[in-house]
């Protein structure tokens, strides 16, 4: 159990804060990485490999060098001095491949940067990148990791002789037992689809440097400016105090913004060598091909269940698809790890063996998304449940309720080792059945269906591991230990400010951090401002990723919070000369409990502090300011999704009615973002379920080039969304607070495919390669 | 090789202010009132017409300004976010689009504000199955719409 004396509910924790960072995106004048022009700048474009896996023969430049405006073209050769990138993960038995920033000698993905032209603007440096004439000797390419994994299959790293960079199996409990004694025994093999953040700001990045003693300021669209500045004094030799990473506003990240990129890289090493500001914007056609991508696994399940439907055992393979390179946050790990370590979800499975396989591909690198490896693992399980439950004439809520970690037996350690704090699995389920009234639902169904009408209803409880710190990381099976810090400073007027190492680029920061430090000081909420998004303004940090902001953020504002209160109330306990004890703050004024006339005002006391040595204890820091560290215990937030759709078998149309979330993130600071990042989330897994995939063809060539081609679900497809809270705070995380980013994309796509299924039940159809696209639809409808 | 640049000059009035510019004929408009004027508010999330962030109001109708270029609109009349905010119909959007939250990042927000803003142009009253299938032709990747759908319905009802 943690200390809560440090977390302060108040006017503000709890309540729908309108946002204060509003305005500025409302008037168009936000600034973002796109907007930002510094003087003398130089634009980037990168050449690109037109082809999956080909060896680059040689590299001719003049012909662009020649054009009008074009101050230099590099390539690979050009940049040795540039380290690779790497991931830093230390896991036994995994095999790395430093990717180089541009290309040498060999490409491995389609879009894969081999060049990069400086030029006067982006439209110049386009064309002179049309004239760089790269000679390739195509290879044969490797599109899908089963494939990767035959022994005559082409090698992308000759050096390691493999395309299988990890493979590793676990047991826990007495799995093979729990086979024998099943009464029935289903198996599946699912094919999740590869699909991408696509954050509406594409990535891009401006780099600034000076000699003497260099300096280098990047300003980049990141998630994580602290850990890319690491990385960018490794790859670039330099200390890392003499760079500053700086982002502007970020239009969205969902994960894509976390790894640095090459080209951030590129255009840090151009500026140092060239001497001018240099920067880099993609276009959508880069981001779709050269941003990362994600989720696609290959999985194969194996459950041993009782006739009545008790789960006694599973197995799973799982196999991830890296693409071409596996350097950013270890690309073909992230996927299959955490999906196998998170598999028995909210349910109490003891017996269950798994083997992780992670393969390079000839397609674009895959890196965090949304709900990592959670989304593929989640989807495969629960589309396995429904026909299980189906072929053992069970309601699947009712099957899933059966199978359910039981109210009242938190903590709850599974068997692979995850410590779920608190939840509210079968609560959740009940609610959320509740609010789409299942029973009178399922009678609705029967009636269309008798008319020819098909309606079906896709539940999908999940639960989502959040707080992500060192526990949290290894917890996953990703030993990768951080913690993070915030500094609260009342200034000398008697406003706040408060720096924080998180990130935000649309998740309210400015509004949650706020309303934490408001409370904890007992100040008004417009007299704090949040600071981040620079390593030189703010408290080291990891940044933002896997929904640990709330958690970990609001646990460090408040502690750091509780600890500028203690010296604020020292400081007026002199100045009012009676105990710190004996004071409260109310709205941001000091006074003797019970008699607010007798007090003096924020402003009062911070100036005293910083202007009167009368109120300086011997010895003692006056500076009303503290920066505290917080590093939490994993949580594990929980929640059901029902989707509740019709489908059309002649047209193979699918509409969804409606879709309903019953979520629980513990303590709730602002139920309006919340609600917020759920209806987000599961607009993106309705994308996964139906529309988002990213095709090759067996040469490796991306299909899916273009936002014509990879469709982003518009208020077409996104229903209205229904959001219940139920709240069962953490006994672990300071405040309860656990996170909530996450939970709609691993559980929506899943509800929605059943959804579909379930509607086409008299089909008994089994769909196993996902999205539900209307050809797979067609070919369900089509069987007798 | 070398290639000597045609120019153009283009002449238009952007959020009430005439300007003058000599540009290349294929400079898109979008790059135009962004760069040429440094109007940032105007956002490009896709440049090939599918996304909405880069909606301006040409002639008071809505254009994909990455899809339009400037020499096509020289002589006419483009209003911008910047303006749009501004004006009566633009700050009552602001206000119901802050109180139903309907922007996360902000990025796509420029865009859905000049749709909106030329959407409820004559009409009130918008249900909110209109209003989806009129803002469908813009992407945004964070909010769910909810809150924007629900946010324009609103301001419709308040004229
Ligand atoms: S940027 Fe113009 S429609 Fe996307
Ligand atoms: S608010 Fe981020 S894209 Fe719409």
């Amino acid at each position: 159990m943690v200390e809560n004396k440090t977390f302060t509910r108040g006017k503000f924790v709890g309540a729908r804060v309108p946002r204060v960072e509003d305005d500025r995106f409302l008037t168009g004048s936000a600034r973002f990485i796109a907007d930002v022009k510094v003087a003398g700048m130089k634009h980037v474009a990168f050449v690109r490999s037109p082809y999956a896996h080909a060896r680059v023969v040689s590299v001719d430049v003049s012909q662009a060098l020649a054009l009008a405006g074009v101050a230099a073209v590099v390539t690979g050769e050009d940049l040795a001095d540039v380290g690779r990138l790497v991931d830093a993960m230390q896991i036994e038995g995994l095999s790395k491949t430093p990717q180089p920033v541009l290309a040498v000698d060999r490409v491995r993905f389609v879009g894969e940067a081999v060049a990069a032209v400086v030029a006067e603007d982006r439209y110049v440096a386009e064309d002179a990148a049309d004239l760089v004439v790269v000679e390739y000797e195509p290879l044969g390419a490797v599109t899908d990791a089963v494939a990767g994994m035959a022994a005559d299959a082409p090698v992308l790293f000759e050096e390691l002789g493999t395309n299988v960079l990890y493979r590793r199996s676990r047991a826990h409990g007495d799995t093979d037992s729990a086979f024998a004694a099943a009464d029935r025994v289903f198996e599946g093999r699912f094919h999740t689809n590869r699909f991408m953040a696509a954050p509406m700001e594409t990535r891009g990045a401006i780099a600034t440097f000076e000699t003497g003693p260099d300096r280098l300021h990047i300003q980049t669209s990141s998630q994580t400016p602290h850990l890319l500045r690491m990385a960018l004094a490794g790859v670039l030799g330099m200390p890392e105090q003499r760079i500053r990473v700086s982002t502007p506003a970020v239009g969205g990240g969902f994960g894509q913004k976390i790894a640095t990129s090459p080209e951030e890289v590129v255009v840090a090493a151009l500026a140092r060598r060239l001497g001018c500001p240099v920067k880099w914007v993609e276009d959508r056609r880069e981001n779709l091909i050269a941003g990362s991508h994600a989720k696609e696994q290959i999985i194969s399940l194996e459950l041993a269940v009782t006739g009545e439907g008790r789960i006694l055992g599973m197995r799973a393979q799982l196999i991830g698809d890296g693409g071409g390179y596996s350097f950013n946050t270890s690309s073909i790990l992230v996927e299959p790890q955490v999906a196998a370590q998170s598999m028995p979800g909210v349910y109490d499975i003891a017996n269950y063996d798994y083997e992780v396989i992670g393969v390079v591909t000839n397609k674009t690198p895959v890196a965090s998304f949304r709900g990592i490896g959670w989304t593929a693992g989640h989807s495969a399980r629960e589309l396995l449940f429904d026909e299980v439950a189906r072929d053992l004439g069970l309601d699947p809520a009712e099957f899933r309720r059966l199978n359910m970690i039981a109210p009242g037996s938190f903590p709850h350690r599974t068997c692979t080792d995850m410590l779920y704090d608190s939840g509210s699995y079968t609560e959740s389920l009940a609610d959320a059945l509740e609010m789409v009234d299942y029973r009178a639902l399922r009678e609705r169904q029967r009636e269309l269906r008798a008319q020819g009408r098909y309606i079906g209803i896709g539940i999908s409880p999940y639960n989502e591991l959040t707080g992500f710190g060192t526990d949290s990381a290894s917890q996953a099976g990703f030993p990768f230990p951080s913690h993070d810090n915030a500094m609260v400073t009342v200034e000398p007027t008697g406003k706040v400010t408060v720096a924080v190492g998180f990130h935000s680029h649309g998740q309210g920061h400015e509004t949650t951090f706020a309303q934490v430090a408001a409370d904890g000081l007992g100040v008004a909420i417009e007299d704090v401002a949040v600071v981040f998004g620079d390593t030189s303004t703010s408290p080291f940090g990891m940044g933002t990723y896997a929904s640990r902001s709330a958690i970990i953020g609001g646990g460090t504002v408040s502690l750091a919070a509780a600890r500028v209160r203690e010296k604020v109330l020292a400081a007026a306990g002199r100045l009012l000369e009676v105990s710190p004890e004996d004071l409260e703050i109310v709205d941001g004024r000091v006074s003797v409990a019970g008699d607010p006339d007798a007090g003096v005002s924020f402003a009062e006391v911070a100036g005293a502090a910083y202007f009167d040595p009368r109120v300086r204890g011997e010895g003692e820091d006056v500076y009303l300011s503290a920066t505290m560290f917080y590093d939490p215990p994993a949580t594990y937030s929980n929640g059901t999704i029902i989707a509740v759709v019709e489908v059309d078998p002649e047209t193979t149309e699918i509409t969804i009615e409606r879709i309903v979330a019953s979520e629980d993130c513990g303590t709730v600071i602002n139920p309006m973002i919340v609600e917020g990042q759920v209806h987000g989330a599961i607009a993106q897994g309705i994308g996964g379920a139906l529309l988002e995939h990213l095709a090759y063809d067996e040469q490796g060539q991306p299909l899916a080039t273009t936002y014509m081609d990879y469709l982003i679900p518009t208020t077409m497809e996104v229903p209205r969304i229904d959001v219940n809270h139920l709240e069962s705070p953490s006994p672990f995380s300071i405040g309860g607070i656990k996170g909530i980013g996450e939970g709609g994309l691993i559980s929506a796509p899943a509800a929605v495919t059943c959804a579909v299924l379930d509607a086409l039940a008299p089909w008994e159809p089994r769909l196993r390669t996902l999205p539900v696209t209307p050809d797979r639809i067609a070919e369900i409808c089509r069987q007798e | 090789m070398t290639s000597s640049k045609e120019l153009v000059e283009v002449v238009m009035t952007v959020n009430q202010t005439e300007v003058t510019r000599t540009v290349e004929p294929r400079l898109t408009l979008a790059d135009f009132i962004r760069d040429e004027l440094d109007l940032t508010g105007t956002k490009l999330g896709c440049e090939h017409g599918v996304c909405g962030a880069c909606t301006v109001l040409l002639e008071g109708e809505p254009v994909r300004s990455c899809c339009t270029l400037a020499v096509q609109a020289a002589g006419g009349t483009v209003q911008t976010v910047e303006e749009l905010c501004r004006l009566p119909r633009g700050a009552r959007l602001r206000e119901s689009f802050k109180k139903h939250h309907a922007l996360q990042c902000g990025f796509c927000t420029p865009g859905f504000l000049v749709t909106s803003y030329e959407l409820l142009e004559d009409r009130d009253e918008l249900t909110v199955e209109e209003a989806r299938r009129e803002l469908s032709g813009n992407i945004c990747r964070c909010t769910g719409y909810q809150g924007i759908v629900a946010a324009v319905v609103e301001a419709s009802g308040a004229d």
